[in-house]
């Protein structure tokens, strides 16, 4: 590994040149999504600063300068350290199950000292450099060979059993989703796609009976027929859906939503923040941020496209992936489009994880954005 | 780049456009979800209607209870302020040493204390707790004084039923209390009914009935005794609704002030009782234990309903401490029980009466003498007199007059059983009256078919006899007599006892009449005057009123005020003393025992029915004295008493309370 110089020109050469090559249009929404977040945390402590609008504001500003600092690192950083990476997050993930702490019935957490981790959050981006790094080093005649997709394979199935185990559903269908989104940017073949898709509902089935724990399987049941038990599992999606419903094109106002505000909408400040957004700013409220993520996504698609390297492209379009996945889990779920699954929405909703991921996948994305025209070798890889 | 990558590059181009496509299209579905839910909602507005009953909860008014009058409008049953403390547990710097402070100044004891400590720790903390209700003035002024020490406590001037007669309206008015768990569970039931549900609650259903929530609720109370209890339905009511906005936890977030309906106030009542009246009569049973009924013969209105011993209603409102309701459950002289329409007695020799009548109708000739030498034999055995050597020989006049069993025993086997039994119905026995009152007992008439349906032997003969001087089965209620001595007086019409004069919108009442022999009645009347003012009758030495009737105005003023040429005015009774034991053939053979060495349990009822006055009978008066021993001698003074005060104040003569005049007075319609 080397940080010699490459032989092409047009890599920035300094600071203030990365700078400039910045991303803005991707830094503006973020900001703008973030600020949202802020404004409804105020809105659900009416109005006192002090506490969790202060905490998210200060917390993304810290993580946001991480990020425009990372995304100064040249691309080559992250093909260096993306098996690395990879490694380390399944050792932690090992380390969950050997030690972790439970916390709320799930044994998620890693204490270090003070620090408390969250080792599949980890694995969300590092498993997008990974397959990243393995496609792009794979020589493209084997590319769409059976063979090849067992590493891909086993790189996905090794974290997603342990991230289920612990018991955490949600992050193991976004790492799993994840996966097998960077698999099918790579050109996954159709046939597999069938073949696994025929797998995967017989898998399910399997999971239903046997497999998944009983609270998970009550969330199921519970989406599939909601009115069976509106004051038990059904009750957070039921109260959401009343709040959305009632909402109206403007919504009722800021402060005034009076699901959020008076307690009967849960953890409104984390997984059913979007609930509240449209309860106090209607479906224009919906829309905006709606919007603004899907602007997030194309910037970041558009950095792929622009990309000149297989693993830019995959990396950036991975972290498109799995930041796509988390919008849509979430807002489908509070909205009763799927089963409860606990993922928040990320820059939006109270919590350092979720932000942390995404931001640390912006940065990637950033990176390659900055580094967009540091030509590859000539052999098509990066040195 | 070599033409394979290069197909790569191609592949993730075509790739990230196919997954773009997808993502939008997983946007355009949470797009198309949230529009959907607003326009389901824009149309059947069930969202809507879903998060408004979320967060508004309907808080119920009490209404103000109708107050009751008696008949000349002196209340009797009213809705008065009451000072209360409560504490609202969140808002106390220290709970309990507030409290304790609180009930030193307000007089409670340590563990009336520590309930309430308990009971505020218990609660939800923002959930106003009840210290104390009741105050007097002074303590209620001590809080106040003292309250911006008192951190959560609220001093405030509540609504509450309150009974300024105290005792002497206990029985015939009643009480209110909150409404128990079983009275509840009847209205919850009539609305599971209403919602068309089963009598139990299905898993997981949300039912919530609206009258049970309203029930439980701190300020409602439902009479439980009396006309409280009887007419509950037009005392109580309509309870206004209030919304409020609360929040998950059922803490109340705002006044919403929107008030969906205003309570409307219970039913005032006029009753027929004058207070005077009934005061008097409860103060002149003295610690006895027995009933006075005072009933206009004309109209059928209770003018004195008295059940003594009483007990305070206003102990009850707020619930009674379980000592002081096991003393006054437990007292021998059953101050709970309410004697004059519950209490169903063996009336003696008042029934004699109705014998009189029964054996008219038989053809009875009031001139025929019997002999009577102490005793009669019929059927082999000896029935005896109550007078030891008898009252020798006798017509109709004397042995009424003389209370003699032996002319009775004739009279009664003259008439025969059914006779006297259908008598006894007509004149109002052997059922309970349409009267506002609850538990009014129906007595027993015995007849055949009632003797029939009770035992498999024939009726024996000298089971007549018995019932024809009132012992036997025969079971009356003082209310009963009361109305059959009315009957009498009123010249034979079917006068049905009224409480409630005014207030319910009942027509005024008309009276049957009733099919009696005229002249035998002419006779028991003449006879009852005889034994209030002549030699020989049995109340003579209580017959005197002391009254007379003013020439000029017709009115009854005192014989020593009178002016010449002044009639007197006379009243007629019989008495009555009802044996509570049997006296056994040994006794009787030595020497009966006197009351006064018997147990009070084992004493003779004493009784007194009567009429006044004489010549235009307007009042019939009843006294029982539980246990009191001679008619004659306890419970004749009684009446004579009441009977005097009532001609005195003569109710009947004078204009009563109407709802419509006194709303006119105020200045407003009648409710």
């Amino acid at each position: 590994m080397s940080f010699a110089a490459a032989p092409l020109s047009n890599r920035p050469r300094n600071v203030s040149d990365k700078w400039k090559r910045l991303n803005w249009g991707i830094v503006t929404v973020l900001v703008a999504l973030a600020a949202i977040g802020v404004v409804m945390h105020l809105s659900v402590a009416e109005g006192a600063w002090s506490g969790r609008p202060l905490s998210h504001a200060s917390r993304f500003a810290v993580v946001l300068m991480f990020t425009v600092g990372l995304a100064l690192i040249d691309t080559r950083f992250w093909v260096a350290i993306a098996y690395p990476l990879y490694a380390a997050a399944l050792a932690l993930l090992v380390a969950v199950e050997v030690a972790g702490a439970t916390r709320m019935g799930a044994t998620r957490w890693l204490d270090i000292g003070p620090l408390s981790l969250q080792p599949s959050e980890i694995m969300k981006i590092a498993i997008v450099l990974a397959l990243a790094r393995y496609y792009h080093h794979l020589d493209a005649r084997f590319a769409s060979s059976f063979l090849a997709l067992a590493p891909p394979l086993i790189m996905i199935g090794a974290p997603v059993a342990l991230v289920m185990h612990q018991p955490d559903l949600g992050t193991a269908l976004l790492i799993a989703g994840t996966g097998v989104g960077v698999m099918f940017l790579a050109g996954l073949r159709w046939r597999y796609i069938a073949a696994a898709g025929a797998a995967a509902l017989a898998g399910a089935v399997w999971a239903f009976q046997f497999a998944l724990h009983d609270y998970q399987r009550q969330r199921i049941l519970t989406f599939l027929d909601p009115e069976a038990d509106p004051l038990g599992a059904g009750y957070h999606v039921a109260q959401s859906k009343i709040a959305i419903g009632a909402a109206g094109v403007m919504g009722q106002g800021y402060q005034r939503g009076s699901q959020s505000q008076l307690d009967f909408l849960p953890e409104k400040h984390t997984d059913f923040i979007f609930t509240m957004i449209v309860e106090e700013f209607g479906l224009v409220g919906a829309f905006l941020v709606l919007g603004l993520f899907a602007a997030l996504l194309g910037f970041t698609m558009l950095v792929a496209l622009r990309a000149r390297t297989l693993f830019a492209r995959l990396a950036a379009a991975g972290v498109a992936v799995t930041t796509g996945l988390y919008v849509f889990i979430n807002t489908a779920m509070v909205i009763g489009l799927i089963p409860v699954v606990g993922i928040p929405l990320p820059l939006l909703s109270f919590g350092g994880t979720a932000m942390l991921t995404v931001m640390m996948g912006m940065a990637i994305v950033l990176s390659i954005h900055v580094h967009r025209d540091a030509a590859p070798s000539s052999r098509g890889f990066l040195w | 780049m070599s033409t394979l990558k290069r197909d790569l590059f191609d592949i993730f181009t075509r790739r990230a456009a196919i997954a773009s496509v997808g993502a939008a299209g997983a946007f355009a579905a949470i797009g198309a979800r949230l529009i959907y839910l607003q326009a389901d909602d824009a149309f059947g507005g069930e969202y809507t209607k879903a998060a408004e009953a979320n967060r508004f909860d309907v808080r119920f008014v009490p209404p103000v209870r109708g107050v009751i009058y008696d008949r000349f409008g002196d209340p009797l049953a009213l809705t008065s302020r009451d000072y209360r403390v409560s504490i609202v547990p969140e808002e106390a710097d220290d709970l309990e040493r507030t409290i304790q402070a609180l009930g030193a100044l307000v007089g409670m004891t340590p563990e009336q204390v520590e309930r309430r400590v308990r009971e505020a720790r218990n609660r939800k903390p923002w959930d106003e707790v009840q210290i104390k209700q009741g105050l007097e003035w002074p303590q209620f002024a001590a809080v106040n004084v003292r309250l911006p020490e008192f951190k959560g406590v609220i001093a405030h001037v509540g609504e509450q039923r309150y009974y300024p007669y105290k005792a002497a309206f206990a029985h015939p008015i009643g009480f209110v209390q909150r409404p128990n768990q079983m009275e509840i569970e009847a209205v919850e039931q009539e609305d599971r009914k209403a919602a068309g549900l089963g009598p139990k609650a299905e898993p997981g259903e949300k039912f919530d009935s609206p009258r049970a929530r309203y029930s439980r609720s701190p300020d409602v109370r439902v009479g439980k005794a009396g006309i409280e209890a009887a007419l509950e339905g037009a005392l109580h009511g309509e309870p206004g609704r209030r919304q409020v906005e609360v929040n998950a936890t059922g803490r109340v977030v705002s006044e919403v002030g929107r008030e969906e309906k205003v309570a409307a106030p219970g039913a005032a009542l006029v009753l027929s009782i004058d207070a005077e009246l009934q005061r008097f009569a409860m103060e002149r049973m003295g610690g006895q234990s027995g009933s006075v009924v005072v009933m206009d013969v004309m109209t059928g209105d209770l003018i004195v309903m008295a059940s003594a011993p009483g007990f305070d209603p206003n102990a009850f409102v707020n619930g009674i401490a379980t000592p002081d309701f096991k003393a006054l459950n437990e007292d021998e002289k059953k101050p709970l029980f309410h004697k004059t329409v519950a209490g169903a007695y063996k009336p003696g020799s008042t029934f004699k009466l109705v014998t009189a009548l029964a054996a008219f109708q038989a053809g009875l000739d009031p001139r025929t003498r019997v002999n009577c030498p102490g005793y009669y034999w019929f059927g082999g055995r000896r029935f005896h007199c109550w007078k030891r050597g008898g009252h020798g020989e006798v017509d109709f006049r004397a042995g009424l007059k003389g209370s003699c069993n032996v002319y009775f025993y004739q009279a009664g086997l003259q008439a025969g059983q059914q006779r006297i039994a259908d008598m006894a119905r007509q004149l109002g026995f052997g059922r309970a009256f349409p009267l506002d009152v609850p538990g009014q007992a129906a007595g027993i008439v015995p007849d055949q078919a009632w003797w029939a349906s009770k035992r498999n032997e024939p009726w024996p003969a000298g089971m007549t006899l018995n019932t024809a001087i009132g012992q036997g089965d025969l079971l009356v209620t003082p209310l009963q007599l009361a109305v059959m001595v009315s009957r009498l007086a009123n010249g034979g019409r079917a006068v049905e006892p009224r409480l409630v004069r005014d207030g319910l919108g009942r027509p005024e009442p008309g009276a049957a009449r009733l099919d009696l022999p005229a002249d035998g009645v002419a006779r028991t009347l003449d006879a009852m005057v005889a034994i209030s003012n002549e030699a020989g009758g049995t109340a003579l030495r209580s017959g005197d009123l002391g009254l007379v009737r003013h020439p000029v105005s017709g009115r009854m003023v005192d014989v020593a005020a009178a002016p010449p040429g002044s009639e007197r005015v006379r009243m007629g009774g019989k008495t009555g003393t009802a044996q509570v034991r049997i006296i056994t053939a040994g006794e009787r053979a030595t020497r009966v025992k006197k009351n006064d060495e018997l147990d009070w349990k084992l004493r003779d009822h004493a009784w007194f029915v009567c009429f006044a006055p004489a010549d235009k009978p307007r009042y019939a008066a009843v006294v029982l004295i539980e246990h009191g021993g001679n008619g004659s001698s306890v419970a004749a003074p009684i009446a004579r008493d009441i009977v005097r005060a009532t001609l005195l104040r003569d109710p009947a003569a004078r204009p009563a309370m109407t709802l419509a005049r006194a709303a006119t007075l105020a200045g407003k319609k009648p409710a």
